[in-house]
């Protein structure tokens, strides 16, 4: 199925529906005519009567059915009533008959031109139709009116349908080719927006430390001495601008965004001490223990130092104690950290883990780079966090 | 000062899954690279309904010659010529602005009706002696299908409203002028129904084509989803990170300068608190959704009835082409839909099953269920199964009086990658 295939199909649906319209409303106009007094003897107009109506049930499936069947009973019924009308009782047929059959072969049957147009068998069909109108309807209609004025009408209504056809045909093509380059241009721009996003989601170390600074103006601030915010405000709008000027490319501002690692491996003991003198300004203790230096892929890096951060947060906000222990510790395969604090602690099921940010902070971004994260707790004897990432 | 939040709350579009905004987004570059909607391919269809009109013109104008030659049917033949002068002036004139400037401004628009009008107008008073317009108005009738010419250009109440007041304009001077006898109605109706109908099945034939157009497009931006990663954030994301991180900077900014106090006033600090939120909720989940999520979110089409069921995200694992075959199988279930009948498709991708070896490496067997509610099994388009079986082996039956599709899609093994 290619694009192509989908806005033939879309461009005969378009075709079909116009035909239906265009054929439906001179039909009803025709009718209308044949059914004024004069028009025809009666017997006539009850001939004609169901031709009219299978007429009108085939334009109607016209438009939702790309057949030819239903096109060939509209000829074949219209030259049908174009025969009742002039043959059948000539001497009654009044001007309003000769209107009735004008339209009919003039715009109801020309109709039909619209969905003749876009293949070799539909135009030959199609030139077939218009020579038997044309010809069949001008003898007929020799007793009444002058040829030529049977001639230009029909023509003129069939050349009118048939070019209808052929511009559509040639005009969504046309739209589909254009449409076609916004498409490409579309890609190039998701692409480009997957590109931002990703660089911006990537500055995780940044995000974290401006979501956790976020989080302690959510609670206005409290606990933290003002000049200490303050400098923690400062100096997280100041990254943020680096990072919202990074995507202008000029000089000066690339390469100053100091937290964002170019290097495929990063030392977790530079960063570890990072977050524990941010902590130690919001008046957390971080003690460290266990290994001082451990390489690891910097999206792993990433996960695990935020991951470790909204720990601590949660031990500075809820436990009430001043201190922490993280011991860190690894093996061939995975590294560990172990957060633990001497606070008031909680019963697991009493806290909604959403409202710690626990879940889709912690488990969330471990998980996503294979990691996991285990929490211990019970009321009056602290919280043990027990994250884990692989090397 | 207090700090002033940010415009709009962009929580609701995440948790909300967001269909509506992103399928703004979707307008909105549509907007961004077509200045002029009618140059859509509308400007072509404008040029084939100016032909038409100028055919159908030259027509009308036979048929004036030929009555001004019989000599016994104009009193005021300069008023019927006048009215066609008036027409031809007015049609060409508009159609050559027009394609200059590229649309057509109301008072054009204006000046255009009453050219119309003036001609019909004409047209009318020239043969008012007759009493008999239906079988002598030339002009008159001409001018409804001059509409055509601006068919393109504007919308499709101006068509109608326009044509309307030329239709009761000439029904009104009919029943005035023509005395009702039953051998006159016929030329009566035809006139009417060639000066009215040509412009309202024009108003169909275009809204047909707009329609179509807006389809297409909604269906290639989507399409650029088939190439996107295997989880990406859509095209929304990026806009709203910066426009969050902007937020938050300016909110750090104003604590760091000191011009908000410590302790923060409530107000600030649920800002603060919804900013931590919002950011956190783009920066987690942002990353978890897979192309298909995209493809249905951002279309108008496809999100107004196919959900998606896809707890594993495996759907990120399709290569291009299966992408392109399970989008396409969506599109043709829900596309073909008539007004009245409402269909519904749901796609349930996985769970994965065992990994099994093939010429081609290890691959995992994705299962994806395509229930569907309104589509008969005779109803769906030949070119559906084409779709489907770009996807992977499948079977179809029938589940409520409607058509269920089972695929075995095989996908790389994404522990090999």
């Amino acid at each position: 199925m290619t694009a192509m295939d989908l806005i033939a199909k879309e461009r005969d649906r378009l075709l079909q529906r116009t035909a239906r319209v265009y054929g439906l409303s001179f039909t009803i106009v025709s009718l209308v005519c044949l059914a004024i007094p004069g028009a025809v003897d009666t017997a006539s107009f009850f001939v004609c009567l169901p031709l009219y109506l299978l007429i009108a049930f085939c334009q109607y499936r016209i438009g939702s059915s790309r057949s030819m069947l239903w096109v060939i009973p509209i000829i074949v019924a219209g030259l049908g009533i174009v025969a009742v009308v002039t043959l059948l009782a000539p001497e009654s047929t009044g001007e309003a008959g000769v209107s009735a059959v004008a339209q009919m072969t003039a715009a109801s049957m020309a109709s039909t031109a619209v969905v003749l147009t876009t293949d070799l068998r539909r135009r030959l069909f199609l030139a077939l139709s218009f020579l038997l109108t044309v010809g069949l309807t001008t003898s007929l209609l020799l007793p009444f009116q002058p040829p030529t004025r049977t001639i230009a009408l029909v023509v003129l209504g069939w050349v009118l349908a048939t070019i209808i056809g052929f511009w559509i045909s040639a005009g969504v093509p046309q739209a589909a080719r254009r449409i076609a380059s916004i498409g490409r241009a579309h890609r190039a721009e998701r692409q480009a927006s997957e590109t931002e996003a990703q660089r911006r989601q990537g500055a995780r170390l940044l995000h974290d430390t401006v979501l956790a600074t976020l989080t302690l103006l959510a609670h206005s601030g409290v606990g933290v001495a003002p000049d200490a915010m303050r400098q923690q405000a400062a100096e997280d709008a100041r990254l943020l601008r680096q990072l919202r000027l990074g995507a202008t490319p000029t000089p000066q501002s690339s390469g100053v965004y100091n937290l964002e690692n170019t290097n495929d491996d990063m030392v977790l003991g530079t960063t570890l001490e990072s977050v524990k003198q941010r902590f130690g300004r919001m008046g957390l203790e971080v003690s460290w223990h266990g290994t001082g230096q451990v390489l690891l892929p910097t999206e792993v890096l990433d996960a695990f130092l935020l991951a470790l951060a909204e720990c601590l947060e949660n031990v500075r906000r809820h436990s009430g104690v001043t201190q922490a222990h993280v011991t860190i510790t690894e093996d061939e395969t995975m590294v560990r950290a172990m957060v633990t604090d001497s606070g008031v602690g909680f019963t697991l099921d009493d806290v909604d883990s959403a409202r710690l940010g626990f879940k889709e902070s912690v488990v969330a971004r471990l998980k996503e780079v294979g990691g996991k994260a285990r929490l211990f707790s019970a009321p009056g004897s602290g919280t043990t966090v027990v994250l884990e990432v692989p090397r | 000062m207090s700090y002033a939040p940010p415009e709009e709350n962009t929580l609701g579009v995440i948790l909300g899954r967001g269909k509506r905004r992103e399928a703004d987004a979707t307008r909105r570059v549509i907007r961004a690279a077509t200045p002029h909607r009618s140059s859509l391919g509308t400007g072509f269809i404008g040029i084939g309904a100016a032909i038409v009109v100028g055919l159908r013109a030259i027509y009308g104008l036979a048929w004036f010659a030929g009555q001004a030659m019989a000599g016994d049917v104009y009193s005021e033949l300069w008023a019927a010529a006048a009215a066609w002068v008036v027409l031809l002036a007015v049609l060409g004139a508009t159609f050559v602005v027009a394609r200059i400037i590229g649309h057509l401004p109301d008072w054009m628009f204006v000046i255009f009706c009453v050219g119309l009008g003036a001609a019909a107008a004409l047209d009318v008073y020239s043969i008012w002696p007759l009493h008999d317009i239906g079988r002598h108005a030339t002009a008159a009738i001409t001018a409804g299908m001059g509409l055509l010419v601006v068919i393109t250009l504007r919308r499709t109440r101006d068509i109608l409203i326009a044509v309307s007041a030329l239709g009761v304009g000439l029904l009104a001077a009919m029943i005035i002028n023509t005395p009702l006898r039953p051998s006159d109605f016929a030329p009566q109706v035809t006139s009417l129904a060639f000066a009215v109908l040509p412009a309202i099945i024009g108003v169909v034939v275009i809204g047909g084509f707009r329609r179509l157009v807006q389809v297409e497009l909604d269906r290639v931006l989507v399409q650029s989803t088939v190439s996107a990663p295997r989880f990406a954030v859509g095209m929304m994301a990026s806009e709203e990170l910066a426009r969050l991180d902007l937020a938050a900077e300016e909110l750090l900014d104003t604590v760091a300068t000191g011009k908000v106090k410590l302790p923060l006033d409530p107000k600030t600090a649920s800002v603060a608190a919804s900013l931590a939120t919002e950011l956190r909720l783009h920066l987690i989940e942002g990353r978890r959704e897979t192309w298909l999520y995209h493809a249905i979110t951002e279309s108008d089409h496809l999100g107004k009835s196919v959900t998606l069921n896809d707890r594993s995200s495996l759907a990120g694992l399709l290569d291009p082409q299966q992408r392109d075959g399970l989008l396409s199988t969506a599109w043709l279930l829900v596309s073909d839909a008539k007004k009245n009948v409402s269909r519904s498709v749901q796609i349930t991708v996985g769970p994965a099953t065992d990994s099994l070896e093939t010429r081609e490496g290890r691959k995992i067997t994705v299962p994806i269920v395509i229930e569907t509610t309104g589509v008969a099994r005779n109803r769906v388009d030949p070119a559906t199964w084409e779709a489907i079986r770009k996807v992977g082996h499948y079977s179809d039956s029938t589940q409520n009086s409607s058509l269920r599709v089972d695929i075995a899609c095989l996908v790389d093994n994404p522990a090999d990658q």
